[in-house]
């Protein structure tokens, strides 16, 4: 007799956790999903932070060989609200977009906007000079500015090549 | 909620461009209150005087000119926004009190006060016993 037959529920349990279609096709989402977006470097909206649903601010990152410009979408936004660190090779904006509560009694026809608390981690490649670090806001636009550390980027010493 | 619906939608159905600039349907939210409907959009950038409000018989058009926002000579090193300008039309219905609206700007996003006319209003009619 088949040793199966004797334990149907270990055997079921078993095949639940690691033979079930639906298991496999989620096994299989997921690590395409890591796959796509492994080549960036900071965590796709919706996945990190906030979660589904809720607000997650658009983020732009420029750089020259000075400094980083980084600017980020918050309307509706308090000053208040909004925390920015930054340390030696990230950036994190932390902030919540409040609902207004003011009115009672409203009936919704659109609601496309959308609040919540967020928060996002900005990894920078070149070493930066936290403590010049400026931020600015208005108009719902959050601007930083960091300098790069100029120490760092002059730790590549050129080498001369000498003939013999 | 997928990634689409987190990127700002572009307005292709804007005729007439003078500026050479993408045109973004603003998100917005709309309620109703028992004396005003509410529109509350989402427009990041702009502010009191850059931004627009025109009633031409039944349309509203909200539109705001986003200026200055291109940032020159960086390199961009990672980008999940495109800076450009707003425009959405609305069609009201005669139940809005067309010389009461109210606007007001703050922190990028344009609140509209949308009063309705008195005679939509609804009303209590006393009963009085025979």
């Amino acid at each position: 007799m088949n040793v199966k037959n004797l334990l149907p529920d270990v055997v079921r349990r078993i095949r639940t956790d690691n033979d079930h279609p639906f298991y496999s096709l989620q096994r299989e989402m997921n690590s395409l999903f890591d796959n796509f977006f492994r080549g960036f470097d900071v965590a796709p909206r919706g996945f990190a932070g906030a979660g589904m649903g809720g607000f997650s601010p658009s983020i732009d990152v420029k750089e020259n060989d000075k400094e980083f410009i980084i600017k980020a979408e918050l309307p509706g936004v308090e000053e208040k609200d909004i925390d920015v660190t930054v340390t030696n090779d990230a950036v994190t904006i932390k902030g919540e977009k409040k609902e207004e509560k003011e009115d009672k009694d409203k009936n919704y026809y659109y609601m496309e906007r959308s609040y919540g608390s967020f928060c996002r981690v900005i990894p920078l490649e070149a070493e930066i000079d936290s403590g010049k670090a400026e931020a600015r806001f208005k108009n719902g636009i959050l601007d930083i500015k960091i300098p790069k550390n100029q120490s760092a980027k002059a730790k590549g010493t050129k080498v001369s090549i000498k003939t013999s | 909620m997928s990634d689409k619906d987190l990127k700002k939608t572009e307005n292709t159905a804007v005729t007439e461009r003078i500026r050479n600039v993408k045109t973004f349907v603003p998100r917005v939210d709309i309620y109703e209150t028992k004396d005003a409907l509410f529109l509350i959009a989402d427009m990041p950038g702009i502010d009191e005087k850059t931004v627009d409000v025109e009633l031409e018989k039944n349309l509203l058009t909200i539109s705001g000119r986003v200026e200055n926002g291109k940032v020159q000579d960086y390199n961009l090193v990672f980008s999940e926004y495109e800076v450009g300008d707003y425009e959405r039309s609305f069609t009201l219905s005669d139940e809005i009190d067309r010389d009461k609206i109210k606007a007001t700007v703050k922190q990028g996003v344009l609140r509209l006060e949308l009063p309705k006319a008195e005679k939509v209003k609804p009303k209590k009619i006393a009963i009085s016993a025979a």
